[in-house]
């Protein structure tokens, strides 16, 4: 039998046991529903209407930043954040005290916080961490840092200075 | 010696392949997703996609370590391993922010995920182009 042939059957037997693969994971892939990147799905990245903190869209909070009216939380790793953040953006990952940047975030008038993740879970356990710390108006960014990305919005790269400064 | 280390190169490739499927498995949601934001595929095919590149991974995987089908195995790894590299490499010349999907957790994709996966690929076209091992012929006197 050639190398082709035995690496057709290969592929066949492959793709079979990945279907089945599939159907025995705990969070399987839905075969008949289509997966849109999460950049080109507006909002839907981490929509979810159970949240308890509230969502703001891109398209909302880009004024917000271009105006500098709101502050920005990253909640990414400090290896991505260093690659790139919103503009203004301060570095918070979860897991961390909120307390060196409490200050500057009770202040501004709204807080939005960013995760790289479809979900949005640790942008989430960010808001809810200074949400218990007293700062208001906290939302999350729907889309991400994806989404931020391919619609435009402004960034920048490099290390948290605020962040070492106690965001004073 | 150099069919030894041809055989240690064939068997590390079908380990990392099997990790890769087996760190997949767990949450092929978030795998499809990872295809999906390459932005490459249709969508309504990466579902599909995903579930078929995790099996054949493994099943490659464990040909290469197995030793059964082994030029095969390779050889459907290198195409695997090209496509991934075509995709990385468009995704970072767009400057798509991404993960790479490569084990299931959270790398990002980068030039040294591209450099990786070409290691990957010589090491996969070194095991697919590999000689069988040769039988010895017994003449018997007349």
């Amino acid at each position: 039998m050639s190398l082709l042939v035995r690496g057709g059957l290969l592929c066949v037997a492959g793709a079979v046991v990945g279907i089945a693969g599939n159907a025995m994971s705990p969070r399987p892939a839905r075969l008949g529903t289509p997966v849109h990147a999460a950049a080109e799905s507006a909002g839907a990245a981490c929509e979810d209407p159970r949240a308890s903190v509230p969502r703001i869209s891109v398209q909302e909070a880009k004024p917000l930043c271009i105006a500098c009216s709101a502050a920005f939380v990253d909640a990414r790793s400090a290896q991505e954040y260093a690659a790139g953040h919103i503009t203004g953006a301060v570095h918070l990952p979860p897991g961390q005290p909120a307390g060196p940047l409490l200050p500057r975030l009770s202040a501004a008038p709204a807080v939005i916080v960013y995760d790289r993740d479809r979900d949005c879970a640790a942008a989430d356990r960010v808001a809810v961490l200074l949400q218990s710390n007293g700062v208001r108006d906290v939302r999350v960014l729907t889309g991400a840092w994806p989404e931020w990305l391919a619609r435009g919005g402004p960034g920048e790269s490099g290390t948290c200075a605020l962040c070492a400064a106690g965001g004073q | 010696m150099m069919a030894r280390a041809l055989a240690v190169c064939r068997v590390a490739l079908g380990a990392l392949f099997i990790w890769a499927a087996v760190t997949k498995l767990p949450d092929m949601t978030a795998f499809a997703q990872d295809v999906a934001n390459y932005r490459v595929i249709p969508a309504a095919l990466v579902p599909l996609l995903a579930a078929a590149v995790v099996g054949i991974e493994l099943l490659a995987g464990i040909a290469l370590v197995t030793g059964v089908m082994e030029r095969s195995a390779a050889a459907v790894l290198a195409v695997l391993l090209g496509a991934f590299t075509v995709l990385l490499t468009q995704a970072l010349l767009r400057g798509i922010d991404l993960r790479c999907g490569c084990f299931g957790g959270d790398e990002r994709a980068s030039w040294w995920t591209v450099l990786r996966d070409l290691v990957m690929l010589a090491t996969a076209l070194a095991v697919a182009r590999g000689r069988a091992p040769e039988r010895t012929r017994v003449t018997y006197p007349a």
